[in-house]
């Protein structure tokens, strides 16, 4: 499966490339991750708590970084394995300095087998987008709280993957947000839209409880 | 209908099932219902890599956990640690054949070869700990590439299954009939295509299981398994286990669907949890999950075909040339009945003088493959089937016009076929009346005036629909051999055992009707018991459609010998001879006297005498034991049609209307007939357009659950189903059947697919591979 995105920092590069070469907070800022501890130059282990749909468990996994480039790139390789199955994951990292703000871009490859890829496969993506915009947006916040010259970051990110309502949730708004594009100029068709939506997310919410 | 006043025969009667009360209102014993005293619970650990070395494995965790009572490892298991038996026989009947006999272990020892295949086993208190204890285990693995296609198996860079051997090929055979060659250079029409077919589940609604007990003191061991073969299996377990056969009891009770899966045997957890009982001193019991039935249950289908096809301008086959790789996973324990199988179907139901087919079967890091519902059959069919359609549309035939060309004529029986069938027995195709079953079911769908009158009048519009025919063969009621031994009570009743296992197929109404028939008793009277060990003892299995077939016809054996009995007791009794006799009303008789009569349960109390002297070779009571097993199997047919609307957009499909035609011989009961055929009905179309197990590159299987597995709903079931029969007796049992048991999947995927194109006639689809689903459609005809 390939992983791709970026985000945006607002900060500088160098600041940036500090945070996140910062295992602390890494640690931190990465959903469910309950331990990252340095073992050599640029290797790590830590534990993970992840939930993919039905699938949840404690993963424990090796971080290496390698062709470091300081401030511009490096690459990162993950592994881990635990109850749900294991993953496996190579990806590069390039800052790109826009002035002021600093874009991150990010594209790899993720290998995963057992539970997680048996019943998971359909909502990988989906999480791991999610995780990765969680602990960008808690970096982010280290990275402001740097800036202002405070002492260390935030609070950590609690394990946070969207529970099965949220996830309804989510899947209504967006198909919402979706219906009441331009196209739909319609207002009975945009309203129709709308109350399918919410009907779909609050009947999704309901058998997720049951 | 009240059965309890009918005189007449049952035997084709359209009567309701005797095990349908016990089943509805709960009253049926399943495996997962047998609860023992300090019964523990197994769980496996299972791989996640599709192919790993194993460095190490530590169980140290696990056993400290409060409620382990047992870790095992295959280190753990000492010589009792094997590769399985061989289920059947290597290919050696057929001349120059290549086999290589690799067989699943009870637990990966040094390497695992596909996904689920078990490492260890937990023994606890409760399933919960049991689990628990799972994620306890420490296993290093060394993960190595896996082997997933069917051509990259075979390819000289190719990861080795099997490290001892020198590629994945596991088997190599080559039939021929006549020379396609030679007649190749006589056609003037000559079609080659590639033809693939993925692999689906079984997905039986009960998972797999086992309860095992080691009763220490009686030194003897039950076992309660959802097996389809009790009888071979407990003789292999006796055997491995070092008892003699009547110290092991293997019962299969109800069974929720077995699908030929659960053919399978020696399954790593039916091995290894009496060897575990026997030393723990405890029952145990292992029901599979849902996810364990995806990743350790066996599975099928997985071919690739190169296929040629050879014909007049006329449209006679000269000849077909059928080369192609069929996977069977990480072993090979089912020897090669299903690629045999598709060899034996490829021909279907037409006279073709010039065959040649060649099958490379391939190791690779997935499931086992081992028969399901049609065992081979289906691609066979679907190859041919295609490959007529093709040449139809080729030569401006219709589907109808072209097969009726091709048929074997219903003077040709018995049509030897002159290659090996999957019984290592020439095949031959006892009987048949191929054209009347074909146009049978042209006139039940209306084809001609659906051609001509509704379809132009619907595509004017704008509606896309399509009708579908074709013709199948199936190869049924093979050997080598059942049994059954009936004996009449003194209350009259009368008790039928018999060895093969049953799985929902009515067993216990079809097995009493032909019992009934010949004891001139009430069907409800006569109590059929299936798949104890301990009630009869000999035996193979239920598969390959033989049931109605091979433990039929020894039933019906049984039954004419306590017949005779009766009426020599009964003429002796009340002085008349034999002739003069009848039974019915579950009395002996004077036909013409029906007052002078003994019923059957005075006459079973004065059959065993428990005082006095007895002539010399008196055998007591009205009982019975006979065998059956047929010269060959016998090969039943049909001919399904559909009408199908596809919406262009959604590519989603209905079955406006379906029909089948079976011509299954004799038919002993049209109602569990009726359910035979749909049941194999909704399996086909999950074949044709549902269910596909998807596995990626590296061989993880990624749908393993109902979630993701799309199973055919009674929604995508067709609105009307229609059903007709022709009748050609086997002339290779007494009763005249044939088996009807994968008769309804066979045909789907090929009618499907003639269904498909002829509705989607304006994009000039042609379909060469299954299943599809709509999305795989939608991509087929939209991004050519």
């Amino acid at each position: 499966m390939k992983l791709q995105g970026e985000y945006v920092f607002d900060g500088p590069r160098e600041v940036v490339w500090e945070v996140i070469r910062d295992p602390d907070v890494l640690a931190k800022a990465l959903p469910g991750m309950k331990s990252l501890d340095k073992v050599a130059d640029n290797v790590y282990v830590g534990e993970m708590n992840v939930r993919i749909g039905p699938v949840a468990g404690t993963f424990s996994g090796k971080l290496t970084v390698s062709n470091e480039v300081p401030p511009e790139s490096y690459s990162l390789t993950v592994e881990g394995k635990g109850g749900p199955g294991f993953g496996k994951g190579t990806g590069d990292v390039k800052l790109i300095d826009q002035g002021g703000k600093t874009l991150m871009q990010y594209e790899g490859e993720l290998l995963v087998g057992g539970t997680i890829a048996n019943v998971g496969q359909r909502l990988i993506e989906t999480v791991a987008n999610s995780m990765a915009k969680q602990a960008f947006e808690s970096i982010n916040r280290s990275l402001q709280a740097r800036l202002s010259g405070q002492a260390e970051s935030g609070e950590p990110v609690a394990f946070q993957a969207p529970s099965q309502m949220e996830f309804a949730a989510g899947v209504a708004k967006d198909l919402a947000s979706q219906m009441l594009s331009p196209e739909y100029k319609n207002f009975w068709v945009s309203l129709a839209a709308v109350l399918v939506a919410l009907i779909l997310g609050y009947a999704l919410g309901r058998s997720s409880r049951d | 209908m009240d059965v309890r006043t009918m005189t007449k025969k049952y035997v084709g009667q359209r009567i309701t099932r005797n095990e349908d009360p016990r089943l509805l209102t709960g009253q049926a014993l399943f495996t997962d219902d047998v609860h023992l005293p300090g019964m523990l619970h197994a769980a496996f650990l299972r791989s996640d890599y599709a192919h790993a070395r194993i460095k190490r494995i530590d169980t140290s965790k696990a056993l400290e956990r409060p409620g382990v009572v047992a870790v095992y490892t295959a280190a753990d298991m000492g010589d009792f640690w094997k590769p399985g038996p061989l289920l059947v026989p290597p290919p050696t009947a057929v001349p120059g054949a290549v086999f290589h006999k690799r067989t699943q272990i009870p637990l990966a020892k040094d390497k695992v070869r596909h996904m689920g295949e078990p490492i260890a086993v937990v023994i606890a208190e409760s399933r919960y700990i049991a689990e628990d204890a799972l994620e306890d285990i420490e296993v290093e693995f060394e993960p190595l590439p896996a082997v997933v296609g069917l051509e990259e198996a075979l390819s000289p860079d190719a990861a080795l299954v099997h490290d001892d051997l020198e590629s994945n090929l596991a088997a190599h055979v080559i039939q021929e009939k006549g020379n396609y060659e030679e007649a190749k250079a006589k056609a003037d029409v000559i079609l080659q295509r590639r033809i693939v077919v993925d692999r689906g589940a079984a997905a039986a609604m009960e998972n797999r299981g086992v309860v095992v007990n080691w009763d220490d003191k009686a030194q003897e061991l039950t076992v309660w398994d959802t097996t389809q073969a009790p009888i071979p299996l407990r003789n292999g377990l006796a055997a491995m286990l070092g008892l003699s056969e009547h110290q092991v009891r293997v019962i299969a009770p109800f069974v929720g669907g077995g699908f030929g899966p659960k053919i399978m045997m020696f399954q790593p957890e039916e091995v290894l949890l009496p060897w575990a009982s026997m030393r723990l001193k405890r029952p145990i019991k292992w029901i599979e999950d849902r996810r364990e039935n995806f990743l350790a249950t066996t599975q099928e289908r997985g071919q690739i075909h190169d296929v040629e096809i050879a014909l007049t301008k006329d449209g006679r086959i000269l000849g077909l040339k059928d080369v192609f790789i069929h996977d069977t996973g990480a072993y090979d324990p089912y020897g090669m009945t299903v690629p045999l199988n598709t060899q034996c179907h490829a021909v279907g139901a037409y006279d073709i003088a010039n065959y040649y087919t060649e099958v490379k079967m391939v190791f690779t890091n997935k499931m086992i493959v081992t028969p399901v519902r049609g065992a081979g059959r289906p691609q066979g069919i679907f190859v041919i089937e295609r490959m007529l359609d093709l040449a139809a549309k080729e030569l401006g035939l219709s589907p109808i016009e072209i097969r009726k060309r091709n048929f074997i004529p219903p003077d040709k029986f018995p049509y030897e076929h002159n290659i090996i069938d999957q019984a290592f027995a020439p095949l031959i195709f006892d009987s048949g009346n191929y054209p009347a079953v074909l146009e049978k079911a042209a006139a039940m769908i209306n084809y001609e005036y659906f051609v001509k009158e509704e379809q132009p009048r619907l595509r004017a519009e704008g509606k896309h629909v399509g009708i579908g025919i074709v013709s199948f063969i199936e190869t049924t009621g093979v050997g080598p051999y059942e049994g059954a031994r009936i004996t009449v009570g003194a209350s009259g009743k009368v008790n039928v055992v018999t060895g093969v296992g049953t799985q929902g197929q009515g067993h216990f109404t079809s097995f009493a009707q032909i019992v009934a028939d010949q004891l001139g008793v009430d069907v409800r009277d006569v109590h059929v018991v299936t798949g104890d060990t301990a009630q009869f003892h000999w035996g193979t299995g239920t598969f390959a459609s033989r049931g109605a077939v091979v433990a039929g016809n020894a039933i019906h054996a049984a039954a004419v010998k306590v017949r005779a009995k009766i009426l020599q007791w009964g003429s002796k009794l009340l002085d008349v001879p034999e002739e003069e006799l009848e039974l019915a009303d579950g009395k002996v008789r004077v036909a013409d006297m029906p007052e002078k009569a003994i019923s059957l349960g005075e006459l079973a109390v004065i059959a065993n005498p428990l005082r006095g002297t007895v002539e010399p070779g008196t055998e007591p009571g009205l009982e019975a034991t006979d065998y059956f097993g047929p010269q060959y199997g016998a090969t039943a047919n049909g001919a399904h049609a559909m009408i199908l609307e596809v919406d262009p957009e959604t590519m989603m499909v209905e079955i406006k209307k379906y029909v089948a035609v079976e011509d299954c011989g004799t038919v002993l009961n049209p109602l569990i007939l009726e359910g035979q055929i749909q049941g194999g009905l909704s399996m086909g179309l999950g074949n044709a357009y549902y269910e596909k197990l998807e596995y990626d590159n590296n061989g993880q299987l990624l749908n393993a659950s109902l979630m993701d597995y799309l199973l055919v709903r009674s929604t995508d079931m067709p609105k009307q189903i229609e059903l007709g029969h022709e009748e050609t007796k086997s002339p290779l049992n007494p009763i005249g059947s044939k088996g009807v048991g994968e008769a309804g999947a066979i045909p789907v995927p090929s009618l499907f697919a003639q269904a498909l194109e002829n509705a989607l006639a304006d994009y000039n689809l042609e379909i060469t591979e299954m299943p599809l689903s709509p999305n795989k459609l939608y991509e087929m005809v939209y991004k050519k």
